[in-house]
């Protein structure tokens, strides 16, 4: 137990597939799976549903980034949020309020012409806003730091823990087993094929595995003998007490590596990162990064300064070089699927679930997966995207 | 009668008894399904009341509830203060 929907019986002996992780991953892909048509589909969890970065994350949504790859398989992504509460009849308070990447300089602007450009190029609405338009959006920002701004009108924010629950309540109706407390221990590979996944509640046979692990997803694949070429990083966040509604859309720092909107509420929630994160997967927070964090917000929104703060928090991520998630299967271990490496995993989710599930149900990857799969960290032909707000070595963000 | 358990968001003992009906039985669920726990005290003047409401409804011993994790800061604190010193970053 732990949410409406959790499995009320122990595990049985064999499914179908089995999804390590009941973060929204592996919640949205039992959902997306089981309205393909596959039975017994069976998740389990560590920990309660959503215990993870998909309880812990900024919540926010968008589809306008600066490449191809991560633009298609994001609007598709955003499209399914728009009507997501309808159709797992709960309400996930998808608020449709817009997404605004602030430019803080005319660098940063740059920046934001360049994406507006590639973004008319895919058919995905944003407009490209001076600096005089953000401030008049967003009056709560300091006209100081405003250069400018990009501005996606159908992008938002959800609550995260709802969207977890109304996949987990859904997946139950249509089949599904959501166990929760219950850890992986093992998985069994023979002849080079998947066979059975060994858990502190008991051992499954299956012919399928899907790691959706989030953070401790290069484990799991450790676990079935698969070398991901994944990092551990923890990110910080912090939440306010409630204020008046002072801030409507989301909001992306871009240069100062932030982001944050207002909940329905009224807190304030954000996060920051340092230009330089050293890679850790403890749920501690930090002095450093809590202080960073006021530094930023309370520049950029001024209002902010007398306001408090009650609550920081962690999460850990598991990152691909490039930022990327790996979606498809592993190539070394057949029935062995990967759903992991994300960090805009949040917002990606309900899309990324529908185009795998159709992959594994399907057999043939559909075309906005293919330049997700793993070969790529392999082969280095990675994926160039510039809009991402993540501290990192390798990105320009 | 209902007694309102969680000062910060108006809680009260049959919200928590909803929750557990509904199938949010475990502590850290059922907060974030109520938002008890989640205001500006953070649990301090409440997470008594609470936790004890939840082992009644869901007839677990309270010593074995597992208490959602306290996080910094002790108590709510102006965000200029925090902002104060030298920059972090750049």
């Amino acid at each position: 137990m732990a949410v409406p929907g959790i499995a009320r019986g122990p595990l049985r002996p064999r499914y179908d597939a089995v999804i390590i992780g009941g973060g929204l991953q592996g919640v949205a892909l039992a959902y997306e799976l089981a309205r393909k048509g596959m039975r017994d589909v069976c998740v389990v969890e560590a920990s309660y549903p959503g215990a993870g970065a998909s309880g812990r994350n900024g919540e926010l949504i968008r589809s306008a980034f600066s490449s191809p790859e991560w633009a298609t398989l994001f609007e598709i992504s955003l499209r399914k949020w728009h009507t997501l509460s309808a159709e797992l009849d709960v309400n996930v308070l998808f608020t449709p309020a817009g997404y605004l990447v602030l430019a803080s300089t005319e660098a940063d602007f740059r920046r934001c012409r360049l994406a507006a450009e590639r973004h008319r190029q895919l058919g995905i609405r944003t407009d490209l806003l001076d600096a005089r338009s953000v401030c008049q959006a967003v009056p709560a920002l300091n006209p100081d730091r405003v250069a400018g701004g990009l501005f996606q009108r159908d992008g938002g924010f959800a609550h995260h823990d709802a969207v977890v629950w109304g996949y987990v309540r859904a997946a139950a109706w249509q089949g599904v087993e959501v166990h929760p407390f219950t850890t992986v221990t093992g998985i069994r590979v023979e002849g080079g094929r998947v066979t059975g996944v060994e858990t502190t509640c008991g051992t499954i046979s299956t012919p399928m595995v899907v790691d959706a692990a989030g953070g401790q997803a290069r484990e799991v694949a450790a676990l079935a003998g698969v070398a991901l070429p994944t990092r551990t990083l923890r990110l910080e966040a912090f939440v306010t007490e409630a204020l008046r509604p002072f801030l409507r859309p989301g909001v992306a720092l871009l240069s100062l590596l932030g982001y944050c909107h207002q909940t329905t509420r009224g807190e304030f929630v954000g996060g920051t990162e340092q230009r330089i994160m050293e890679p850790e997967d403890s749920l501690r927070t930090t002095l450093v990064g809590l202080r960073d964090a006021c530094q930023k917000f309370v520049d950029v929104f001024p209002l902010l300064a007398g306001v408090r703060l009650i609550r920081q928090w962690a999460g850990v991520v598991d990152l691909t070089p490039d930022l990327a998630p790996v979606l498809g299967p592993a190539p070394e271990v057949e029935g062995f699927w990967l759903d992991c490496g994300w960090i805009y995993g949040f917002m990606g989710a309900p899309g990324a679930a529908l185009l795998l599930a159709r992959a594994i149900v399907d057999g043939r990857m559909p075309a906005p997966l293919a330049p997700f799969t793993v070969e790529r960290l392999y082969t280095g032909r990675l994926i160039k995207e510039a809009s991402l707000v993540v501290a990192s070595p390798e990105s320009a963000a | 009668m209902k007694r309102i358990l969680c000062l910060c968001h108006d809680v009260t003992d049959a919200d928590i008894a909803r929750a557990v009906r509904l199938g949010y039985d475990h502590p850290e669920t059922i907060k974030r399904f109520t938002g008890a726990l989640m205001g500006p005290c953070q649990g301090r003047s409440c997470a008594e009341l609470v936790l004890d409401a939840i082992a009644r409804e869901t007839g677990v011993d309270p010593a074995m509830l597992r208490t959602p994790t306290s996080r910094p800061p002790s108590f709510p604190v102006r965000m200029a203060l925090l902002a104060g010193g030298e920059r972090v970053d750049r």
